[in-house]
């Protein structure tokens, strides 16, 4: 009997997709890293300094627009223990490290485009050497004129942060779906507001930094906060003129990212790999806190004009959205995030005709960059803002309202994309409406406005496409290999970052797949050691980066199946292994280990990669249509607020999130990554504002005045709705979850303050001091 | 941590005496208590010690006693044990409130209420309670000891009367029969927060009348401040909803705030109004 061995990525994402009962998939298993991170035994990248290495600062410009005519440096090298200035003349091979746009210097060369954008590195012996070099760095260059207003910079010819592109548009996307002229005049209301977000600092409890240890013949290993190791290797390679593969990259435990170690993490890592290239030593490049907020790129503080309209009887018939990013001195991810924002524009809705245009701006601003939505929050905050507006004038609940016009399988969003299956937000939202007792508070909340303090009940939705947006590739990969005394070593490039995904949900899915013990699984992940799995971004970690584990011990499984059912001469249904047992028709039962044992001696290959390119359709962008995402993640939270409105304070009363994000690999880590971004979403909303001076500096680059939310500020988060609307390609059906949460906040929050006070909210932060002139304009 | 602040010179005396000697003697000292303030301003060089002389060790310098006529605190007592004193809830309530909104249990633990005086930051908690209750404050030099009244002691934004070589001993505070208090403080966020502005209430009511008042706030004014006009409406005057209003409105027009990268010029002074209503009416039992 022998079973034929399946190794195509699809046959076996699809068998795992079809199963009906589990092992560990769908259990609160415990994380591997939970007892380390607790007793405060994990390794962070400092920690693997030692005596005797070399230490790095960056030097930050200090003017936020200038033509550089040189730098002095003499006093910073008159201390003998400081080494080196490096500046761009000492980088071996390329200067420019942009992603989306080539326009990003690793050191400034020629312009000075923000106060804050790095122009040196400085090497010495120890830190107050260096710490008192970096100030003696002098930049003496000739201002030019600023541009801080995307909305002027966009209209300037004469004030150009790039001259060499003419313009101070960066990048432009747009969308067509059907004739919104057409669909405004089926309109009988019509909403059109202006919105406006801004800035986050990601506030990550670790700043960046990077070690970096030479090796033979200019080799070199880079211990760095980073989110996706093998970008880190090629941006090294690129700056120091080497090839790839002399350059390793390790992630160790990172202390958070959001997005921003995705952007600033290789960055850091070329940094202080061009230190130990030039110094031949180890050396430790570290941001201080105000270093990092001073440099590092922001969330996309955007501008969104938004028309809608609908008819009497509920459908939405036209959408027109212009969406103006500020991309700071460099596009960075800009082009990315824009089209994130552009295909998202229109929320999860069926919307027949729509018109989005987005701009991409220089300004001398720090940077845009990825942060959690990744340019989806400010426009499902304008989204959501326009779908209470349009409820209110056409007299319905705004749950009825969203219900009536929401996506379902078979739908077409925007850009013409038919999303056959796994579409769960309609149920979602449904359910939620009805645990969250929506109807009873809304009426309760609207016929009580008065008093001090005054509730309000708000909902919102959002989406997130999972994958890279339209057909940019995007892969899984891993390598499974199978020691001879059964234990199971998975290599893989996703990154713990504080999601977990390597510590808990890989682990799960490979003892599920191998039916091996589960704490012989060690997952190394984080290394450029392993195969290319992506960044740890996008909320991939899973979704996407785990298909490759599943293909890869799909593949060993299958292996392993094959060949008992060939020495044992059974079908494979006559076989079960699981939780470290086998079972082999009525006769055979043994241990994994003794599977493993005999295996090896019958010379059954027990090591794999796990491979997967995922489809993708096309997007012209002519027309503005076409395919934007392989699948969509959902979600819907009601959030209920008390305003006190002699002060301006907002309080989170509770926050109900629902979400269709597919198969439920471990809920206990779904529900910690939808409280961080809960959490993370209401400070964003209510506290975070990050404040630039004339000179373009962000005067508040610390935790003392930059404010981000704590214990004390976190609302009772309930229970979440999930409905596991099954992806085809996820690991087990699941989809991506690390930023759902956070999407909707921003509207959910404004929209509820909005129903307790009965005013229109366009503008965040929804600071003290803003709530407080809104209740102004309600009371006097 | 590989780096957290630049190399120093470190004393730790055991006696007051020992301490103010090392202070004289060694140049570019800097006396260190809790350190919550000081030393994140050693770790961005707003401050530049060569030397810490820490004063932790020293216990004429710590504890809360009840003298009778006053209440002793020795300058380096840390805050969590004034939340956690019998004394400080029978006598100073108000106190009390105050330092329950500073910081955290953590930074409590650590930061001493001499040290939030010192640092003479416009946001000071500490600041308004002791305003209000009149303290005096007991400065320790190698002459021997100054009384300075607290409202004294503040001389301009982030200084104070206490001279180079001198040391904060203690803060006197008179037990008095006031018949009510309040304490309300305004921040960014709910908790572990700076004030944006807090107000401070003591009164003393006897058949409906004002016999004395005190208000205090912080963050409004380059120091924290007592408002003495309000105070003076006050006395003498029989308690009511619009007297509480006027002198809240007065209060209003004593601060003299600031835009600033924590708030507004605007905003801190409508809620000196605001607080100063709320504490007033709490403290003078106005309804």
């Amino acid at each position: 009997m022998v079973i034929k061995v399946v190794e195509d990525p699809r046959a076996i994402i699809k068998r795992w997709l079809t199963a009906e009962s589990f092992i560990t998939v769908g259990r609160s298993l415990e994380r591997a890293d939970s007892m380390e991170k607790v007793l405060g035994r994990a390794r962070f990248v400092e920690d693997f300094f030692e005596e005797g290495f070399l230490v790095a600062r960056i030097v930050l410009a200090k003017v936020p627009h200038a033509r550089i005519r040189r730098m002095v440096y003499d006093r910073a090298l008159e201390n003998p223990r400081i080494y080196r200035v490096l500046t761009h003349r000492d980088i071996p091979g390329e200067n420019q490290v942009g992603y989306a746009i080539p326009d990003q210097p690793l050191l400034a060369e020629g312009k000075v485009r923000y106060y804050g954008e790095p122009i040196a590195v400085v090497v010495g012996e120890d830190p107050d050497s260096v710490n008192n070099a970096v100030d003696d760095v002098v930049l003496e260059a000739d201002p030019l004129p600023v541009l801080y207003d995307p909305l002027e910079a966009m209209e300037r010819r004469d004030v150009l942060v790039h001259e060499a592109l003419g313009s101070n548009i960066a990048f432009r996307t747009k969308v067509r779906k059907g004739d919104v002229e057409l669909g405004f005049s089926k309109a009988d209301v019509v909403v059109e507001n202006t919105y406006r977000t801004h800035h986050q600092e990601h506030a990550y409890l670790e700043p960046e930094a990077a070690l970096a240890v030479p090796d033979l013949e200019n080799r070199i290993t880079v211990i760095a906060t980073i989110q996706y190791p093998h970008l880190g290797q090629r941006i090294v390679a690129r700056v120091l003129g080497i090839p790839s593969s002399y350059v390793k990259i390790v992630a160790p435990y990172v202390g958070g990212g959001f997005g921003g170690k995705d952007d600033e993490g290789p960055l850091v890592a070329a940094r202080a790999a061009l230190a130990a290239y030039h110094l031949r030593r180890p050396v430790l490049l570290y941001y201080t806190r105000e270093d990092s907020i001073q440099t590092h790129p922001k969330r996309e503080a955007a501008v969104v004009k938004y028309k809608s309209g609908a008819s009497r009887d509920g459908r939405l018939t036209a959408i027109e959205v212009t969406i103006v990013h500020d991309t700071g001195a460099y596009a960075n991810r800009g082009p990315f995030i824009l089209w994130r924002a552009t295909m998202h524009s229109s929320g999860p809705y069926h919307v027949p005709n729509a018109k989005v245009d987005g701009y991409c701006v220089y300004t001398n601003k720090v940077p845009q960059g990825s942060f959690r939505g990744f340019g989806n929050p400010p426009v499902q905050f304008a989204a959501e803002a326009q779908m209470d507006r349009l409820a209110e004038k056409l007299g319905l609940d705004p749950v009825d309202f969203r219900l009536m016009n929401m996506l379902r399988p078979g739908s077409e969003t925007i850009t013409g994309q038919v999303l056959p299956s796994s579409v769960g937000i309609h149920e979602a939202l449904k359910k939620l409406a009805v645990e969250s007792d929506w109807r009873i508070k809304r009426r309760m909340y609207s016929e009580s406005r008065e008093g001090r303090f005054r509730r309000g009940i708000g909902v919102a939705v959002g989406w997130h496409g999972n994958s890279t947006s339209r057909a940019v590739p995007d892969w899984s990969n891993s390598y499974i290999h199978i020691s001879r005394d059964g234990s199971v070593s998975v290599y893989t490039g996703i990154v713990e970052v504080g999601q977990g995904s390597p510590s808990s949900s890989h682990r799960q899915l490979v003892a599920e797949i191998l039916g091996c013990p589960i704490e012989k699984i060690n997952v190394i992940f984080g290394t450029t050691d392993a195969p290319d799995t992506g960044a740890t971004h996008a909320s991939r970690g899973t979704s996407v980066g785990a298909i490759g584990i599943v293909v890869a011990a799909g593949r060993i499984r299958s292996r392993l199946e094959s060949f008992l059912a060939e020495y044992f001469n059974v079908q494979r249904e006559d076989i079960r292994i699981s939780g470290g047992d086998v079972v082999v028709g009525d006769r055979v039962r043994m241990r994994w280990e003794e599977l493993v044992a005999l295996a090896y001696s019958k010379g059954v290959d027990l090591s794999a990669t796990g491979y997967f390119f995922l489809p993708k359709g096309s997007f012209n962008d002519e027309v503005g249509q076409g395919f934007a995402y392989p699948v969509f993640s959902y979600i819907a939270v009601v959030a209920e607020v008390e305003v006190d409105t002699y002060t301006g304070r907002v309080r989170v009363l509770e926050v109900h999130p629902a979400l269709a994000v597919g198969k439920v690999i471990n809920p206990e880590a779904v529900k910690t990554q939808v409280e961080g971004a809960i959490i993370q979403g209401l400070g964003y909303v209510l506290m975070e504002k990050l404040a630039i001076s004339e000179y373009g500096r962000v005067v508040n680059d610390n935790l003392t005045d930059y404010v981000i939310p704590t214990a004390h500020e976190t609302p009772a988060i309930r229970e979440a709705v999930f409905v596991e609307d099954l992806w085809e390609y996820g690991p087990f059906g699941a989809k991506g979850v690390g930023e759902m949460a956070f999407i909707p906040m921003p509207a959910a929050i404004a929209n509820a303050i909005s129903h307790a006070l009965g005013v229109g909210i366009t503008e965040l932060p929804l600071t003290i001091e803003k709530v407080y002139s809104l209740v102004k304009q309600v009371v006097g | 941590m590989y780096y957290s602040i630049p190399k120093i010179e470190y004393y730790r005396p055991k006696t007051l005496s020992e301490a103010l000697e090392i202070l004289a003697k060694v140049e570019d000292s800097k006396v260190i208590a809790g350190g919550t303030d000081l030393l994140v301003d050693m770790k961005t060089s707003r401050v530049r010690a060569r030397v810490l002389v820490d004063i932790n060790s020293v216990a004429e310098l710590r504890g809360i006693e009840d003298g009778g006529e006053f209440i002793r605190i020795g300058a380096a007592t840390k805050l969590q044990e004034i939340l956690e004193s019998r004394i400080v809830s029978e006598h100073l309530p108000l106190l009390k409130a105050a330092v329950k909104s500073m910081g955290s249990w953590q930074i409590r633990n650590l930061a001493t209420v001499g040290g939030n005086l010192c640092t003479a930051s416009p946001a000071a908690d500490t600041a308004p309670p002791l305003l209000a209750y009149d303290a005096e404050l007991v400065i320790a030099g190698l002459s021997g000891l100054r009384v300075v009244p607290i409202s004294k002691f503040f001389t301009g934004y982030r200084k104070t009367t206490v001279n180079r070589g001198e040391i904060l001993k203690e803060v006197l505070i008179r037990k008095s029969g006031w018949t009510g208090w309040s304490y309300e403080k305004l921040g960014r966020r709910g908790g572990f927060t700076l004030s944006v502005v807090a107000a401070a209430v003591l009164a003393r009511v006897s058949s409906s009348v004002v016999e004395d008042v005190r208000i205090a706030l912080n963050s409004v004014a380059p120091t924290p401040i007592r408002a003495y006009r309000a105070e003076e409406l006050l006395r003498g005057r029989r308690i009511g909803k619009e007297l509480v209003e006027e002198a809240a409105r007065v209060v209003a027009s004593e601060v003299s705030p600031i835009d600033d990268v924590r708030s507004t010029s605007w905003y801190r002074r409508e809620m000196s109004y605001r607080l100063a209503l709320e504490t007033l009416s709490r403290a003078l039992g106005v309804e």
